[in-house]
């Protein structure tokens, strides 16, 4: 319990800096003052400016929370999608069971980034709701093998037999028996897909894809990358909240672990 | 060959995916590619080219075509010039970059797992080296390779600053490193799990017993038995190693399929953009094939029995 509770302590300080730096900041993130472009950091401004003078302590603050925010919502659509569909698979065994197993395995190792920016090119300008939509056509894989994985121990399982003998429906023993004993180990996989969609928004802001609202991390980064000789602080500011952030998603998954081993 | 068609079938349905997505979506294609002052003859004039005043059965049945013979069209930017072979173009530097990492990548995550599991270092070192491979692993590429390209380019300049357009060899190199380190850490921490079930086999202890030195004990007997698993991690590593590609060309102002990407995204060439997924699918399952076959011919033990 105890473990569980100190998993949560990244992602939570991370959350709650991020909270504090949007609701301190006497300015709305991604304000811009040319007069003050490329400033070190100060007592007045902790993290310094950017370009065109914009703040990255509020910027980088809110892009965090926002961060953060699109990768619960996508890993929890994944996990919503997936886990059903691995444990259905792995009680119907079959075509079934090995389409699933397959898609999965091409799914996770296909360069998803290049068919994001492909779809995305769909779009004029997109958003942030855009941006998860195309994360979540391939998040729910990862689940999906987890669930099928642990599903195949389960289908042999005493109590799952016994209720497939008594005359229930394969759905309602997936949705009675076979699910709730998958959530605990699937969950653990929320982490690292959080992690990931994280990252994988920067990189898109990074190569210029981001949300039309300019608030990303990625956005910060290529700022960094152009003005490396001339304010490497931004540079660092930026890989620091993409380090972090990912990294506190990563370790937060480790709560759902410890939850199965206790 | 089941595998390599259900393979195919997935690139099949991933590039039909970005074909729905371009016309299904809200918003006209062409208005996407010209802009919202194009007049309608410039419009029609797209849309002819991109048989958008077809039905959508019709089009997509000449996009399957143009799939199965790899001829998605002619690029909007470049009138004249196959999206296809301008796809080809950019995958040759891309490919560099990512043949040059893969050889990096596999040579120092096999040699930091030797080193890691042979008798040369004391146990602390050991876990050190493992805790290197795990830690190296969890830290995004975007995170680390600005920072390492700031420290060693700009200021240690010890390599060319990023768009330096006399970079050279030296400039692929680096960036091959900064691609090769994320691969050289999954191969390196499969490469020590894989080491460490084969430790205290019999064929190790009798090269041992007849002699050899632990460097041959390992190279020589060890890593050979474990190959396979290293073989498969790269293969199925390309998807990674891809997307970073397209990361680092724009952060070195490199020519590749990255740059193509981003140059048809904003002039929102849709050929190019099917093609380049095309591509990267039929990449992804040349890899994918040529590591099961590896790994198949280095252990016979994985070939499907009869």
């Amino acid at each position: 319990m105890r473990r569980r509770a100190l998993d949560l302590v990244p992602l939570a300080v991370v959350v709650a800096a991020s909270a504090v730096g949007v609701l301190l900041s006497s300015e709305p993130a991604g304000r811009l003052d040319p007069a003050r472009a490329w400033c070190s950091p100060s007592g007045g401004r902790p993290l310094g400016c950017g370009e065109a003078g914009v703040d990255l302590g509020p910027l980088v603050a809110s892009a965090e929370l926002r961060a953060v925010a699109l990768a619960t919502v996508v890993a929890l659509i994944g996990f919503a999608i997936g886990t059903p569909l691995g444990a259905a698979a792995a009680l119907a065994r079959g075509r079934f069971e090995r389409a699933v197993d397959r898609a999965c395995d091409l799914v996770q190792a296909f360069p998803s980034f290049i068919l994001a920016l492909a779809v995305l090119s769909a779009v004029r300008a997109p958003s942030r709701m855009h941006i998860g939509a195309v994360f979540a056509l391939t998040a729910w894989a990862p689940f999906a093998r987890l669930a099928l994985a642990h599903g195949r121990v389960l289908r042999d399982a005493a109590f799952v037999e016994a209720a497939l003998a008594l005359g229930r429906g394969r759905l309602a023993v997936v949705v009675r028996h076979v699910l709730p004993n998958l959530l605990g180990v699937v969950a653990v996989q929320l982490g690292s897909t959080g992690a990931a969609i994280v990252v994988s928004e920067a990189a898109l802001a990074f190569v210029g894809l981001g949300p039309r609202d300019g608030v990303s991390l990625g956005g910060v980064l290529d700022q960094g990358v152009a003005a490396m000789l001339r304010a490497p602080h931004v540079l660092c500011v930026g890989a620091a909240a993409v380090m972090a952030t990912s990294t506190a998603m990563l370790v937060a998954g480790r709560a759902a672990e410890g939850k199965r081993a206790g | 060959m089941a595998r390599a068609a259900e393979s195919l079938l997935v690139v099949v349905l991933l590039a039909s995916l970005v074909f729905f997505a371009l016309r299904l979506l809200p918003g006209d294609p062409a208005r996407l590619v010209l802009g919202d002052d194009a007049s309608p003859a410039e419009l029609a004039r797209v849309r002819a080219s991109l048989h958008l005043d077809e039905p959508l059965l019709a089009q997509y049945g000449r996009f399957l075509r143009g799939l199965a013979t790899l001829d998605l069209g002619d690029s909007l930017r470049r009138p004249g010039t196959s999206a296809m072979a301008s796809v080809g173009v950019a995958l040759v530097p891309t490919a560099e970059l990512a043949v040059v990492a893969v050889v990096l990548g596999a040579i120092a995550g096999v040699a930091a797992a030797v080193l890691a599991s042979g008798p040369w270092l004391r146990p602390g070192a050991r876990r050190w080296v493992e805790r290197g491979l795990v830690g190296t692993a969890a830290t995004p590429l975007l995170a680390f390779a600005p920072v390492v390209t700031w420290a060693v380019a700009a200021r240690a300049r010890l390599v060319p600053l990023p768009g330096d357009p006399d970079a050279g060899a030296a400039g692929l190199l680096f960036a091959s490193v900064l691609l090769a380190l994320p691969l050289a850490a999954h191969v390196g921490r499969i490469a020590v799990a894989s080491l460490a079930d084969v430790a205290r086999a019999p064929f190790l202890a009798v090269a041992t017993a007849k002699g050899a030195r632990p460097l041959r004990v390992w190279v020589v007997h060890a890593l050979p038995a474990v190959a396979g698993p290293v073989v498969t991690v790269v293969a199925t590593q390309l998807g990674a190693l891809l997307g970073g590609a397209v990361v680092l060309e724009r952060m070195f102002e490199r020519r590749g399929l990255g740059t193509l990407i981003l140059e048809a995204y904003a002039t929102r060439d849709l050929p190019v953009l099917e093609g380049a997924v095309v591509a990267a699918g039929l990449l992804f399952v040349a890899a994918q094939g040529l590591g099961t076959a590896a790994h198949v011919a280095i252990d016979p033990r994985t070939r499907a029995g009869p």
